[in-house]
């Protein structure tokens, strides 16, 4: 046999066995076999662990195939738009929050309240402010799977760096003021800029999100419950404008330091300052966990060099205290989400996956378990494994209950833009904090009630 | 003699053949012209003019994503939008004149200078131009990834050895002043595109020409102003022209450098950038469509003043022999 054939006969053998051995092959179908590409933004490094949830789904429901396409991040905008408004969209997508609200109002995607009945789903089962995250206009659009906690009022910090600094280990920071006394403690110049750093309180992407999340510790409010008036240039939203300002000023030395101790480092990658002990105090998503056991398990495992705390308030106000958002920032309160233009019998089982992957113990249970990051689901974070495989459990739990769900609406991003060049203003010394915001609201008051004016038009 | 006969008639049933052939052929020239251009004109019709026409479309249009059937005509409003309530359009259309007004020349006399040097007889020239011509085929994404490293305001190259000689560092990616120059010295980096067309330029100028100026004393400055420059203007005509439309387009090296707010005080918020958000961020697809017709128009406008003054700039050898 020539050596061409003997190849091509390994290559067939090989993609047979592959086949065979591809969790997504429907085996026991006695119908017709539904096949579903589900678009996600897992990563690669989840793609193997969504792969065994997959295979777990197709266990029980062997007539849907679920295709696993793990999408890049870097132009996750134009893949998210052009497949969305394709003719033929993926069977299930992964969408923000503002995108679902987007694609919702264009009638992309279909409210799946008739197939949470049909199915007797159980809503309950969801923490209020999760579930209450993907409504819009009073309607269901998706399930969340992970918590909305783009921006928990977590934070992780280095307990050994705190007992360098004379400070006791166990009692992090409760209140700005302690954060201020301690970061100043432990913050350390060089000619470059900063080398050692306690935290910092604004963001490196997006200082909107930074602002927001502060506000809220200070008691005040982003917007209205109906999403219709914004609230953030309250006298608590200048203080805390005036706080971060001069926090970044006294402390870190200016904004640009702060962007220069950060500049090409990712908490995910493994470079972060976290990881060399030059971060005091870092804000979290509840992804950072399961980063952080991938990056440094050893780290992770040692639990006498690192804790979990709730974000600072405002010491100097009765009425603040520990507090984290949801949904409001760009990049969080993930659902899964139906388009529209796929027939009812693959909208039905997308419904299936998306219920799969968000509230059974198989599915989105084992999922985030698998990443020590909690589910939107109780009783899913009621598992006592929790506490092995992430020791700061219990603060975990007590941050979720302090998150507060933020109303926004599709013109979400076009809104945070001018936030964030506001809060950019206020840190760069161009406007003060209050011109910053007070001109920013007047410019996004008028863009939101464009939108209302015609949301409302519409909907007459 | 049968055999020759024979000869003789298939002979002019082979003259026969291909007369017919030629003259079909030249009959038909025209349109087997447009038959061996037609893959080109296919391409450019399915993949350039019809989008382009339906972008003019769109830009007239509240085309929004999901936008089903046809989407509500609404005339001018979006231009109207543009010069009276969008703030970002003057902002990035300023950030990105600024960059091409100091990118495009910058390269231009840089790769000229390097396109002169490589022009040398040296031995080993063929490695030189390897070398330089190199950075412009690493792919532009990954020599942005690298260009962040060199930037790095704490370990990049840049700054070290700005230390090392005693100056002070430069915060190159997150003062809002270094914004622009960092993204102009980042532009630098694919230079070799225009090196090679002016080498090739170079090598065609006529050496007596260099002999002659020779003969009459002239310095190597003399044969560099008054024959190599004025030979050289139309490739620098040809690469000007290329530098304006890509430096107006600029938006990869952009994206991946500060991401798409552009850097702090959106300081490197070109405008390509602000399409992009329209479009994918903002999903304002109209209106996006309509500040990309904007800046084709302007990139229009100025390819026209550039070719129209080129008469008064450029030298055409031929058209100077016409005169004679």
């Amino acid at each position: 046999m020539k050596v061409s054939r003997l190849i091509g006969l390994a290559i067939a053998v090989m993609m047979l066995l592959s086949l065979g051995l591809a969790p997504t092959l429907a085996q026991d179908c006695d119908g017709e076999v539904i096949e579903l590409e589900f678009m996600n933004w897992w990563g690669a490094a989840r793609e193997a662990l969504m792969d065994t949830l997959i295979g777990h789904f197709q266990e029980e429901n062997p007539c849907i195939r679920i295709i696993n396409q793990v999408q890049p991040w870097d132009n996750r905008a134009e893949l998210l738009a052009t497949a969305a408004a394709s003719s033929n969209p993926p069977g299930i997508i992964m969408s923000t929050r503002p995108e679902t609200y987007h694609f919702a109002i264009s009638g992309l995607i279909i409210p799946i309240d008739h197939f949470v009945e049909a199915h007797g789903t159980d809503l309950s089962v969801f923490y209020d402010g999760e579930i209450g995250l993907q409504y819009w206009n009073g309607e269901l659009y998706g399930l969340p799977m992970p918590t909305a906690g783009g921006l928990t009022s977590l934070y992780i910090y280095n307990k050994d760096m705190l007992r360098d600094a004379g400070f006791d280990p166990e009692a992090p920071p409760k209140t700005w003021q302690e954060l201020e006394e301690m970061s100043a403690a432990i913050t350390v110049a060089d000619p470059m800029g900063v080398d050692v750093m306690g935290t910092q309180v604004i963001g490196i992407t997006g200082g909107d999100a930074a602002f927001v999340s502060w506000l809220y510790t200070n008691n005040g409010r982003y917007a209205s419950d109906d999403g219709r008036t914004l609230l953030f240039n309250s006298p608590e939203g200048i203080e805390t404008l005036e706080w971060m300002v001069n926090f970044t000023n006294n402390i870190n030395g200016g904004v640009e330091n702060v962007a220069d101790f950060f500049q090409d480092t990712a908490f995910a990658q493994g470079d972060h300052p976290w990881y060399e002990d030059k971060l005091a105090f870092l804000r979290i998503n509840t992804s950072f966990y399961g980063h952080y056991n991938v990056n440094d398990p050893e780290g992770y495992a040692d639990t006498s060099h690192w804790g979990t705390m709730l974000r600072p308030y405002n010491g100097d106000n009765p009425n603040a205290t520990h507090a984290g958002t949801t949904g409001y920032n760009y990049s969080g309160a993930w659902a899964y989400t139906i388009p529209a233009v796929h027939p009812p019998e693959k909208q039905e089982a997308a419904f299936k996956f998306a219920e799969f992957i968000g509230v059974h113990p198989l599915g989105g249970c084992a999922f985030l378990f698998a990443q020590s990051r909690p589910s939107p689901v109780k009783a899913c974070n009621e598992n006592p494994a929790y506490y092995e495989v992430n020791p700061t459990w219990s603060v975990v739990l007590e941050g979720l209950a302090t998150d507060v769900a933020v109303s926004i609406t599709p013109v979400q991003g076009q809104l945070a833009e001018i936030l964030a060049n506001a809060v950019e203003e206020a840190l760069f010394g161009v406007k003060s904090p209050a011109d910053a915001l007070n001109d920013a609201h007047e410019e996004m008051q008028a863009l939101l009630d464009e939108f209302w004016a015609e949301f409302d038009a519409d909907n007459m | 003699m049968a055999q020759a006969s024979l000869k003789a008639k298939h002979d002019q049933t082979d003259i026969t053949w291909k007369t017919r052939f030629q003259e079909w052929w030249f009959r038909n020239r025209a349109l087997i012209g447009f038959a061996f251009i037609l893959p080109w004109f296919a391409g450019f019709i399915i993949f350039d003019a019809a989008p382009f026409i339906y972008n003019l479309y769109l830009s007239f249009t509240d085309y929004q994503i999901g936008t089903v059937g046809t989407p509500p005509w609404i005339g001018l409003e979006n231009y109207t939008k543009i010069f009276t309530a969008d703030k970002l359009f003057s902002k990035s259309m300023y950030n990105t004149v600024y960059y091409l007004g100091f990118s495009v020349p910058l390269r231009l006399i840089f790769a000229f200078l390097v396109a002169l040097i490589l022009n040398l007889r040296v031995r080993g020239m063929e490695l030189y131009r390897t070398l330089f011509y190199v950075p412009s085929v690493v792919p532009l994404v990954a020599a942005t990834v690298i260009f962040a490293g060199f930037l790095n305001t704490r370990y990049g190259f840049l700054n070290q050895f700005l230390v090392l000689i005693g100056a002070m560092p430069v915060r190159w990616l997150s003062s809002p002043d270094a914004i622009k120059p960092s993204l102009i010295l980042l532009s630098l980096w694919g230079f070799g595109g225009q090196m090679i067309i002016f080498l090739a330029g170079l090598q065609s100028i006529p050496e007596d020409l260099y002999e002659a100026a020779a003969i009459d004393g002239g310095t190597g400055w003399h044969r560099l102003v008054y024959i190599t420059v004025p030979l050289m203007t139309p490739t620098i005509f040809f690469n000007l022209l290329l530098g304006l439309i890509g430096g107006f387009q600029v938006f990869e090296q952009v994206f991946i450098l500060i991401g798409t707010n552009g850097g702090p005080l959106q300081a490197g918020l070109v405008y390509m950038l602000h399409v992009y958000n329209k479009a994918f961020r903002d999903f304002e697809f109209g209106y996006s469509a309509a500040l990309s017709v904007i800046l084709f128009l302007i990139i229009f406008v100025l390819t026209l003043m550039v070719v129209y003054t080129s008469n008064r700039w450029v030298f055409y050898g031929d058209a100077q022999d016409d005169e004679i």
